[in-house]
């Protein structure tokens, strides 16, 4: 049995009265990629906040990557962070500071590297690398302002592997992503999840978004798990109508995945 | 005839009040946090009354008004926007409210006790023109220790200026780098205000880094330009203002903020 990069029990994110996410018995296993789907509002980005112990009002027990969060002080929660790459659903707000695309994925190695260490060349040299594995060379001396959303993606995801880290967290990577940047952006977590070894989670609500290495998908739907499985036991029409309604299917072609409405989706 | 013994300590004060507010000027238009300029001031100013009510007085008050301003930065960099669910600017001015309060009803003391205030009132607004050689050590004092300072967590700043959320998300002590950072930036302030004057900081934690954010990428080259952008305002206004009598405040505010208008320009004629 493979070692658990993410051991839940009985998580539960209470706000107000309002119970946002319940994970009874959850785990996920070192080298798995995970998605998790499901409608706005379904509790996906408040689960990756509570592995990242970025969220209040957590009770119950989380585990990641061996240690148990609620017991971790300052100093340890900050070398746990270390070792997870983060992607975030929002885009920073637009900073006034004119910051390049080398300079913001260098902020990867920042925690990685330690207070009172500047960065070195070996440093340097891996943001490079990562900057030239994502394509983003010829962007490496413009400003993070004034390129595209998309490669404004690819650069927070050049900084999060920068940290080299464990285990990666995408919350919807494609947000606001026309269909030729979606597919790039498919196309690089797919090519990252087969050429290393990482433990992934994404977080999406689009079908369309999950790479043919996405082997599990945990279904959530007002804060509790609907369904949990291989893509092809869960991703079925009856649960996407259950979802987000009647008239919907689900159509699968070379591991990739798409919800259709009326006949074309009915499989 | 140019007067050393007058002229001296002028405009060194001014290369070191207008470079290492030009450095500031990087951080605070960085984090959309200009307001900070008020926010500290009044902490200082209420410092300095309750200092002065203790019965201090003369150089003396810088000391409760430091108090008062570090006092007020520590309140800022411990506070989390995120955790609170409150913008940076907002916090300020829940800050700047008590402390301005604070202040107020510490003025209404001095009526009652029938003491005079002058030489709080007169703490914010100082004078480059009058600095002593003693004023200009304190503040290349404070600009070093804010230029060490960013020297050494340069790339923590970086980080906390993209998105302190994502800094904190990545591993990196963002609360304990951003309060050392403004507890700097609020002694630095604080020294520049009585010796400077709030008009010019004001002015000089904004506009060079504006100018230099129409004129450069990265954060190195910004920061060396909002530095000499800021050197520039002080001693071109002191020349102008020797030139024209004109008061030398002025000149350099409005300097400032025409080396802002022409970089913009500059820009828009580049872009297109």
């Amino acid at each position: 049995m493979n070692t658990p990069a993410v051991k839940c029990e009985d998580l539960r994110v209470v706000a107000g009265r309002h119970e946002i996410l319940r994970l009874g018995q959850h785990r996920v296993d070192s080298g798995e990629m995970v998605a998790l789907l499901g409608p706005n509002g379904a509790g996906k980005t408040t689960y990756l906040r509570c592995l990242l112990r970025m969220q209040s009002h957590v009770r119950g027990r989380v585990e990641v990557l061996g240690r148990d969060i609620s017991a971790l002080g300052s100093g340890g929660i900050a070398a746990l962070r270390q070792r997870i790459g983060y992607v975030p659903q929002v885009l920073p707000s637009r900073t006034e500071m004119p910051l390049t695309v080398r300079e913001v994925v260098a902020i990867g190695r920042t925690g990685v590297r330690g207070l009172l260490r500047r960065l070195g060349g070996r440093d340097w040299l891996l943001v490079d690398e990562w900057i030239e594995r994502l394509g983003l060379s010829p962007l490496a001396g413009r400003g993070f302002g004034d390129i595209s959303g998309g490669e404004q993606r690819k650069t927070l995801i050049a900084r999060a592997m920068v940290q080299q880290p464990e285990m990666l967290l995408l919350d919807e990577p494609t947000a606001n992503l026309d269909l030729g940047w979606r597919e790039r952006i498919v196309e690089v977590i797919d090519e990252l999840y087969r050429s290393m070894p990482l433990t992934v989670t994404l977080v999406c609500h689009e079908l369309e978004v999950l790479p043919p290495c996405c082997g599990r998908v945990v279904v959530l739907e007002r804060g509790g798990v609907v369904a949990d499985g291989a893509c092809e036991e869960v991703l079925t029409t009856e649960l996407i109508e259950e979802l987000y309604g009647p008239g919907l299917g689900v159509v699968s072609s070379a591991g990739r995945w798409i919800v259709a409405p009326g006949e074309a989706g009915r499989v | 005839m140019f007067d050393v013994a007058f002229w001296g300590s002028v405009l060194v004060g001014g290369l070191v009040a207008g470079a290492s507010s030009g450095l500031l000027s990087v951080y605070i238009v960085g984090m959309r946090i200009p307001f900070i300029g008020i926010c500290v001031a009044h902490a200082a100013l209420a410092g300095a009354v309750y200092g002065a009510l203790a019965g201090l007085d003369g150089p003396m008050l810088l000391l409760p008004a430091l108090g008062g301003s570090v006092l007020t930065a520590l309140a800022l960099g411990l506070a989390d926007p995120r955790k609170l669910n409150m913008d940076a600017n907002v916090i300020m001015g829940l800050l700047f409210s008590v402390s301005m309060g604070l202040a107020f009803v510490g003025f209404g003391f001095f009526a009652v006790l029938g003491r005079p205030d002058h030489d709080v009132r007169a703490l914010l607004w100082g004078s480059l023109m009058y600095a002593r050689w003693t004023d200009v050590w304190l503040m290349a004092a404070a600009a070093v220790a804010l230029g060490v300072f960013v020297l050494v967590f340069g790339k923590e700043m970086r980080a906390i200026l993209f998105s302190r959320t994502d800094a904190q998300a990545a591993g990196i002590r963002a609360t304990g780098v951003w309060t050392g950072f403004l507890i700097l930036t609020a002694a630095l302030m604080t020294v520049n205000f009585q010796t400077v004057g709030g008009l010019m900081i004001y002015s000089l934690i904004t506009n060079p880094a504006a100018a230099a954010f129409q004129l450069v990428r990265g954060s190195g080259r910004a920061v060396a330009l909002a530095m000499l952008f800021g050197a520039v305002s002080c001693l071109g206004g002191f020349v102008l203002s020797a030139i024209t009598d004109i008061p030398s405040g002025a000149l350099i505010v409005l300097l400032s903020a025409g080396i802002v208008g022409v970089a913009a320009a500059w820009r828009a004629v580049r872009r297109s």
